[in-house]
This record gives structure tokens, C-alpha cells and sequence, in this order.
């Protein structure tokens, strides 16, 4: 190894090989002193200390992802539906106070047995319950259906229906009449036709089984067909309930805490301007309301737009003169809101907005009316509902009435609180509201599982495909939370708590949303490999040759020292 | 012959089944323009054109993200203050008096760009601001500005990479956030942004392949720069000239074989694969399916008496109103009358509704306070100074006048 002139790197080469004498004539820098020697080890060394035992901590931390951990198995599984298999057990309770204890029990059990035997869903079944207390059951169950739970002790089943089996004269088969306003059934049953206890099948077992199996025949259907990923549903179901659920699952709104109601007066000239809104919402909306507590809250706002033109691409009303109205053809009702330019925006707040347009048309144009079946209002799946009010002209006016008297908005608010029922979801069998809003809490329920349990799935699934999203602490927080929320949904269903299991199935959904939407969480910026190089390169290169070339060469020295002491 | 039937029913189910598996239930637009600057004129024009035309075909504005990085209708170097214009012969004014900007500025960051396609936004940001499709939404993404092998910038600050973009795309597919997805793409080698994409029900469209630019249209000499690029021009062409109605039968088939490589000076590219059914299937969707807004609407038949009609529903709802009436009266009539208005209290708040102050219109001829007074003089004085410019003692002496001002509207 020769030492090239000027080099200033030579005193090194001559200091690692100090034995061997140069030959070349020309003037070489003194050899190095031990102290000179020793001074640049420790300079490499305390260079290197830096690297490891500072910057690489450092760079390692700072370029790491926090990932906390989450329970993916567990996770897939729910989304998997292998962890729970919903149920629903509906708690029917049998007051039959003309019949004596053994004859009732028996009725209970064939009646039991029947249901049994025609229930072909066993993810729902029915399960009888007698009680005595005549007096007690109607008012708790009959108040709106729906507070049941309130007035019942934590862990008690809610009752879904009660069966008054009374007899009656006169009558040759029984019969059965469902109470509109409350969870009571009354069935009627010729004293003849008490059954004995040796008949195995009495007729008016049979007859309750399937009043009963009717009743909740949508109700079991829609079930299904949620669970089963809305692709089928009952097999014994016509093709036309199949098609009447998925239609009114695909036009209902997703199930929200909250529901903002935007009702809107819209007319196209300068009156009417002014309408007993209040008066109109405590009068016809606030039961229905009330009635939906323990489902959704909802806030309403309310606005009048006058000179609401429609959008110059719709087409005009036409006169019809057999109706003596002006017409609106139905496929051209979707082009009726002219989205361009009313003022038809969101509410601020979180929920979505149900927007119920009460649309006045100028007198010209007045009655208005849907061409093919002369109806005036009509819904837009997930969205709102509309109604076209005529109010009525006397003769000779050209002018709409300045202000809406509350009676005049009755039509169009029953309407709306129809149109609310169809958007929320609710089904329309059997014909007791509280009934269905019992069925449509059960419906919610099985609903808000399934979505969270897949949102679940989906987060897993995300944080296997994406290494480089983090995942930070509260995540696995509201993981947890939605899990075990979860699993208190399914216990509850398996009791026969519907109430309780939406509660906690709604929590369940609000965690597993924030969980997946949470903020931090925005696997921002993809770096390809051959950009992470084209950073770092630039950055190492001045820095890292010299550091590894100087480590290199030190190691070279130590090692010739070493072997040259081995030698002596 | 039963069986025939039977085998006829059954395919009727089929369709029936198919069809609604094609449905989709609402439509949403995502529009961005990701460049700055006064000689970007024409991605500002391209996007506002874009959104004059979802928007004629029936998107309301809450469900269309519009996102401009810059207001060209108020750059100082506007010869036509306060519009924008695609076109040389200005017929159109873009910017009109009805626009709606979710993003806009120095919010137009890649950042939130993807917070808006995956929802991680803060709670607090306004429904107005995001995306809020769901499994049965149709979205539309369009995106405009200058880019290049795999990325597009935003703001010429920071960029987009096509893996990002795909992910992102992952993301809402996995939350369901789109039934079906039309992405389209006008910038240089445009085509390589949609490479990545790997999740399902998407159809993407872009102006140029792999080292292709992408040409401005034409330049409107008074405006002073180009006005709109040539792929988004013949797009437009397309919507504006033969997509009349909402009601159009157009499906995207056509808008694409309206492509003319000729016109576009570059080579558009399609993408099927990740379409169910691919191209064939892809064709079949109708332009409006993307670009309009599909409202199956649902006439109610005022005669009908099925469960859940109408009438139905009606004398159910009357029922509840008749015994809701007699509760509060009974409620009324125990705790008598002095504690009436008691009880309405309670009954509003029962229903969930939000104990809102009623908000009704502000008498106007109340408000001649000596505040309001002198902040009118101010504003007098005022006016002589150029428009919009607030010197600071001014600021400072108007503080404590429209504080003392909202003040005495309160006592008011």
C-alpha cells in the first residue's frame, strides 16, 4: 500500500501500517502520536455512541405508527355473525279469567304447541305466559305499547301482546279483534268450545296460534330478511311481502338518534306567507312524537319561501279539463323540487333531516293534483315527503289566503305524520301502532347489531390491509365498548328485553362509528418505496459516507493492532 | 305447463330480484379543482361547469362537495369581476348568484380531501361539509388540476398519490359509503391516477395516458388564459348538448364513445375491471345515474286501503291524537288549572323536542338605540375610505360600538 502525495489521508494509512518503512523519496507527514490516534478513536466512537444510542431512538420513534392493539378475531367474528345468533322471544301474556286454572293451562299449552308447530323462522317464536292479574296487565301494557319496560322490573321480559280469551255468546267460531290503540288482543270463543282437557288439539288453540302467527308474520319476515344480508328471507314468504320489505327497508331512513324535521311552506307568489305551524305540530305531530321516545328524538325547524319558482327544466302542470285540475305527471314528480334553488340545506346539527314540503300553488294553477291517481302528496325515499295543498278559492279570488289557519294544515299534517312513519321505517302490519312501533323496535334493533358488528369487520379488516394507518388508544377503547355493548345487545334479545337491547345496540353503533371514523386515524400519504430512498438519500449520504468510511477504517487499525500483538 | 310457469315466475323474481340489486337511492358529487393561482383559470371553470351541470340535473347543493382553492371570480387581474366564465363567448356565467363552496382556499388540502371521502372529520364540522353517502349512493368524483405519473398536486404545495386515492376509495367501499362510484380525472397522464384502484363498483375515466398532456381548450382573449381544458370541454359538450333531461336514457357507453382523440389532442382511458360485469354491464348505466339525481318517488294513493296506506295510517294517527288530547286533559284536570302551563311545558319536552326559543322576526323599528345610531354614523364616515378596508383604530373603536349595540337589542 502506497501513499499517494497530498493525500491527506495518507497519515492514516501510514499510521495502520507503521512497520512497514515508506520507500517513496518524498517528504511524509510524521507518524502519529498514540495521543493523536486514540483522540480520533474516541471521536469516531463518540460519533457512532450519537447514531445509535440517540438519533436511532429518536428516528425510530418519531417514523413509528402507533398501532394499538385490537381484538381482531374477535371483531371478525361478530361481523362473521358467529359470536351471536340473535333471537327474539316475544313474551305474549294469556288472560283468560272465565276459565278455570287447568283449563287455561291447558289451552296455553296446546295453543304453545301449535305455534311451535307452525313457526318456521326459530330465530323468533312466540312464548305464552298465563297471568291472573286482569287488572294490573291491561293498564301497563296498554298505555302506548311502548313504556312496558318502564313500569317492569330490570330483568323481566317486555310483554309484546296481551290475549284477553273471553267467552261470548252466540257465537258459532271464534273470533278475534285487535285493539288499535293498545298491545291487546281480544279473542271471543263460544261457551261451547271450552276446551276439555282430553281434547289434544281444541279448535280454539289452533284458531289463537294463528291469529297469533298472522300477527307477526310481517314482523318475522322483515326479521329474516335483515338477518339473512337482505338477500332472502322467510322461504314461505310471498314474493309480494318479500318485495313490500325490501322496498321499505330500501326507502326508510338509517336508524339515527336523532331525526331533524324540516317542515317548509313553498308557494310561487306572495301568499300564503304565513301558517299556525306551532299550533299544527302540537296538534297533529307531537302524539306521533311521543309515541316514537323511546325509538329516536327529533327536532323540527320550519320555514315559508314565497316566490319558489320551479327549476326551467320541469315540466309544467298541464290542465286537464276532465279533473278540472291542473296535473302533474308522476315521472316527472322527481323533477318537482327544484333542488337548485329552494333552500332545502341540512340541519347544522349531527342526524339526519327529513324535509316535509307543503307546496301552495299559485291560484292560476290551482287545484294541482297528481295526474294518475288524483293524489296529492307523495314520498321521497329517504329524503322527505311532499303534499300539494288546494286551499279553497272562493269564487272569483285570484289570491291564495295571506295565512294557513291550523285546520286548513290538518290534511297535510296527517299526511306528513304518515309519510314520517313510512320514512322511519315503520311496518304496516299488524294494525295497532303500538304494535308496530314495537315490531319496529325489534326491527331497529337486529338492524343496528348487524351494522355495527360489520362496521366492526370492516375496521379489522382495515387494520390488517393498511400498515400504515395508525390506530391510536381510544380506538381500542370504543372497540371494547361496542363489543361488549354487543354482546349485552344479544343477551338482551335472548331475553326478550327489546327495549334495553336497542339501547345498547344504539350505543354499540355510536362506538363502533366513532371507532371507525376516528379523526387521527387518516392513513394519509403513501410513500412508495422509491420515494422513502429519494428522502433519505440525500440526508445519509454527506453524513453517512464519512461516518461509515471513518468507522470502517478504525476497525481496519484494531484489527491490525490485534493481530500484530498476537503475533509478538 | 305448470312447470313453465313456474319456471317463468321464477325468473321473473330473478329480475325483479336484479333490478332492485341496481338500484340506487341516492347521488352524491365530489368536485375538486386542487390548483391555485390566476393562470389556473381554467380548472376553477373546468369544476363550476361541472357543477352547473349536476346540478341542472338535479343534485341539490347538500349533496355536492365542491372544493376551490382559489376565487378566481374576485382575482384583482379579472377583467369581469365577480364571474367566471368556460367559455370565450361568455354566455354563461359560472359563478352566478347561486354557488354553493364547501372547500375552499387553503382548505383544499390533501388532508382533507381524504378525511372528506373517509368521514374522519371533527364532529363539529357541518353536515354541509361532508360526504354523506351511504351503501345505496351513487358518487360521483371529479377532479381537475395538474399532475403527473401517479399523483395529482394540490395547491402546488403538496400532492396526491394514486395509491392514496385508492385507498381512500378502499375505505368508503369497506363502509359502505358508495353503492356505485364514477371517478373522472382531467390533468396530465391523468390515466395513471386510477392504476391503483382495487376496490369494487368503480368506473373511472381519464383525459390522458402515461406521459400524454392534457390541453386547454381555448383562451378567451379579455379574461386573458385559457378558459376550460379540451377533455372536460367535449365531457361538457356531451352533458349539456344531449343529456337534455333528467330523465335522459344516455348511458355512459355514449359518453365515452363521444371520446374523440382527434378533438381531445390525447388519449382518454377507461377503466371497467372493477365493475361487476366489466365493460358490457358498465355501458348499460345511464349518464343520469351519475350525473343526476334519481328520486323514485312514491305517489301515495289516497283510495287505497292495504295495511300501511294512507287511510290506514291516517285513522291510526287520529286515534293517538284524540287520546293524546284526552291525556292532557286528564293530566290537566289533576293537577287543576294553575299548574296548566306546567304541564304544556312538560308535554313539549316529553316529545324530544328540543326546548328551542321561538325564533320569530325581529321587530326592526325597535332598534333605534343610540348604538345603532352611531354605528350608522360610523359606517358614514366610513364609507369615504375604500371599500372593505378596516384600519385598526377603526376596529378597535367599532368593537366596543357593536358590542354596546347587541347589548341594548337584548334589553330591547
Amino acid at each position: 500500500m502506497t501513499a499517494k502525495s497530498g493525500d491527506p489521508v495518507s497519515p492514516t494509512a501510514d499510521a495502520s501500517t507503521p512497520s512497514t518503512p515508506s520507500k517513496s523519496t518524498q517528504r511524509v507527514p510524521a507518524p502519529e502520536s498514540p495521543q493523536a490516534i486514540q483522540t480520533r478513536f474516541r471521536v469516531i466512537a463518540a460519533f457512532w455512541a450519537v447514531i445509535i444510542f440517540l438519533g436511532f431512538p429518536i428516528w425510530w420513534q418519531t417514523t413509528s405508527i402507533y398501532r394499538a392493539h385490537l381484538p381482531i378475531q374477535e371483531m371478525v367474528d361478530w361481523a362473521d355473525g358467529k359470536t351471536c345468533r340473535p333471537v327474539y322471544p316475544l313474551e305474549i301474556q294469556v288472560v283468560a279469567p272465565s276459565l278455570q286454572l287447568p283449563e287455561s293451562q291447558h289451552l296455553l299449552r296446546t295453543t304453545q304447541h301449535t305455534l311451535d308447530d307452525l313457526n318456521e323462522f326459530a330465530a323468533h317464536h312466540l312464548r305464552l305466559k298465563l297471568t291472573n292479574d286482569t287488572n294490573g296487565s291491561p293498564a301497563r301494557a296498554g298505555n302506548d305499547g311502548t313504556d312496558t319496560s318502564d313500569s317492569n322490573s330490570e330483568d323481566a321480559p317486555d310483554v309484546a301482546l296481551t290475549v284477553h280469551v273471553r267467552p261470548e255468546e252466540g257465537l258459532l267460531a271464534p273470533r278475534s279483534e285487535l285493539q288499535p290503540h293498545t298491545t291487546q288482543l281480544d279473542v271471543f270463543y263460544p261457551p261451547s268450545q271450552i276446551p276439555s282437557p282430553s281434547t289434544s288439539n281444541p279448535p280454539l288453540s289452533i284458531f289463537i296460534a294463528q291469529e297469533l302467527q298472522r300477527l307477526y308474520g310481517e314482523e318475522k319476515a322483515t326479521i329474516a330478511h335483515i338477518l339473512s344480508g337482505e338477500t332472502t328471507g322467510l322461504d314461505s314468504a310471498s314474493p309480494e311481502l318479500t318485495e313490500s320489505i325490501s322496498r321499505r327497508l330500501r326507502r326508510s331512513m338509517k336508524y339515527a338518534e336523532t331525526y331533524h324535521l324540516s317542515f317548509s311552506l313553498f308557494t310561487p307568489g306572495s301568499a300564503p306567507s304565513s301558517w299556525d305551524i306551532e299550533g299544527a305540530v302540537q296538534e297533529y305531530l307531537a302524539p306521533l312524537l311521543d309515541a316514537f321516545s323511546p325509538i329516536s328524538n327529533f327536532t323540527i325547524d320550519t320555514q315559508v319561501q314565497l316566490y319558489a319558482t320551479f327549476s326551467p327544466m320541469t315540466p309544467a302542470p298541464v290542465y286537464d279539463e276532465v279533473e278540472a285540475a291542473w296535473t302533474l305527471k308522476k315521472e316527472d314528480l322527481s323533477a318537482f323540487i327544484n333542488a337548485a334553488e329552494w333552500p332545502l340545506n341540512p340541519s347544522i346539527g349531527s342526524g339526519p333531516t327529513l324535509n316535509f314540503i307543503l307546496y301552495v300553488p299559485d291560484p292560476s294553477q290551482s287545484p294541482m293534483i297528481v295526474k294518475e291517481n288524483r293524489a296529492s302528496s307523495w314520498i321521497v325515499p329517504q329524503w322527505g315527503g311532499v303534499f300539494l295543498l288546494n286551499p279553497p278559492l272562493a269564487q272569483g279570488q285570484t289570491s291564495n289566503p295571506v295565512y294557513l289557519e291550523q285546520d286548513s294544515l290538518q290534511s297535510a299534517f296527517k299526511t306528513f305524520s304518515h309519510q314520517l312513519l313510512t320514512l322511519l321505517g315503520t311496518p304496516s302490519t299488524p294494525s295497532s301502532l303500538p304494535l308496530r312501533l314495537q315490531t319496529l323496535i325489534r326491527v331497529r334493533a337486529a338492524s343496528l347489531l348487524l351494522s355495527a358488528s360489520s362496521t366492526m369487520g370492516s375496521l379489522a379488516r382495515l387494520t390488517e390491509s393498511l400498515p400504515s394507518i395508525p390506530i391510536p388508544a381510544n380506538v381500542a377503547s370504543s372497540v371494547s365498548t361496542t363489543l361488549s355493548h354487543l354482546s349485552a345487545t344479544c343477551s338482551h334479545l335472548r331475553e326478550g328485553r327489546f327495549n334495553a337491547a336497542l339501547a345498547s345496540a344504539r350505543v354499540a353503533e355510536n362506538e363502533a362509528e366513532r371507532s371507525f371514523f376516528e379523526k387521527t386515524m387518516v392513513g394519509q400519504v403513501y410513500f412508495p418505496d422509491e420515494h422513502k430512498v429519494a428522502v433519505y438519500l440525500p440526508l445519509l449520504g454527506p453524513i453517512g459516507v464519512p461516518l461509515v468510511v471513518g468507522l470502517m477504517k478504525e476497525v481496519k487499525r484494531l484489527v491490525a493492532a490485534w493481530k500484530a500483538r498476537k503475533r509478538v | 305447463m305448470i312447470s313453465f310457469f313456474r319456471l317463468l315466475q321464477a325468473l321473473c323474481l330473478l329480475l325483479l330480484v336484479s333490478l332492485a340489486a341496481a338500484e340506487h337511492t341516492s347521488n352524491w358529487a365530489v368536485l375538486v379543482s386542487t390548483s391555485r393561482f390566476w393562470f389556473n383559470y381554467r380548472h376553477l371553470a373546468n369544476v363550476l361547469s361541472l357543477y352547473r351541470t349536476v346540478k341542472r340535473l338535479g343534485i341539490p347543493d347538500s349533496q355536492i362537495i365542491l372544493m376551490l382553492p382559489d376565487d378566481m371570480a374576485c382575482n384583482p387581474r379579472n377583467a369581469f369581476p365577480g364571474t367566471v366564465y368556460s367559455n370565450a363567448d361568455r354566455a354563461v356565467d359560472l359563478y352566478g348568484d347561486n354557488i354553493e363552496v364547501d372547500y375552499r382556499g387553503y382548505e383544499v388540502t390533501v388532508e382533507n380531501f381524504i378525511r372528506l371521502l373517509t368521514d374522519r372529520l371533527d364532529e363539529d364540522v357541518p353536515r354541509s361539509k361532508r360526504l354523506g353517502s351511504d351503501a345505496g349512493s351513487n358518487v360521483l368524483v371529479y377532479m381537475t388540476g395538474h399532475g403527473g405519473d401517479q399523483f395529482l398536486k394540490f395547491q402546488d404545495a403538496e400532492e396526491i398519490g394514486a395509491w392514496d386515492l385508492a385507498d381512500a376509495f378502499g375505505q368508503m367501499w369497506e363502509k359502505k359509503r358508495y353503492h356505485e362510484l364514477l371517478f373522472m380525472i382531467d390533468t396530465c397522464q391523468a390515466n395513471t391516477m386510477y392504476t391503483h384502484f382495487y376496490s369494487p363498483n368503480i368506473v373511472a375515466t381519464g383525459s390522458s395516458e402515461l406521459d400524454q398532456s392534457s390541453y386547454s381548450h381555448h383562451a378567451d382573449n379579455d379574461v386573458g388564459v385559457a378558459v376550460i381544458d379540451r377533455w372536460t370541454y367535449y365531457v361538457l359538450e356531451f352533458l349539456e348538448t344531449q343529456v337534455t333531461s333528467a330523465n335522459s336514457k344516455l348511458n355512459l357507453g355514449d359518453l365515452f364513445d363521444s371520446y374523440d382523440e382527434s378533438k381531445i389532442h390525447s388519449q382518454p382511458g377507461v377503466r371497467w375491471d372493477l365493475f361487476p360485469g366489466g365493460e358490457q354491464e358498465g355501458r348499460l348505466r345511464t349518464v343520469v345515474d351519475f350525473f343526476g339525481n334519481v328520486q323514485n318517488v312514491e305517489v301515495e294513493n289516497a283510495n287505497a286501503t292495504e295495511p300501511g296506506s294512507l287511510k290506514e295510517d291516517l285513522a291510526e294517527i287520529s286515534r293517538l291524537a284524540e287520546k293524546w288530547r284526552k291525556r292532557g286533559e286528564e293530566y290537566s284536570a289533576i293537577l287543576g288549572n294553575s299548574t296548566q302551563s306546567q304541564s304544556e311545558n312538560k308535554k313539549s319536552s316529553s316529545v324530544g323536542l328540543a326546548p328551542k326559543k321561538t325564533v320569530g322576526p325581529t321587530k326592526m323599528a325597535e332598534d333605534n338605540s343610540w348604538g345603532k345610531r352611531l354605528y350608522k354614523t360610523l359606517r358614514l364616515l366610513q364609507k369615504a375610505k375604500p371599500a372593505g378596508c378596516h384600519t385598526t383604530e377603526q376596529k378597535a373603536l367599532l368593537v366596543p360600538l357593536i358590542c354596546s349595540r347587541l347589548v341594548a337589542q337584548k334589553h330591547v
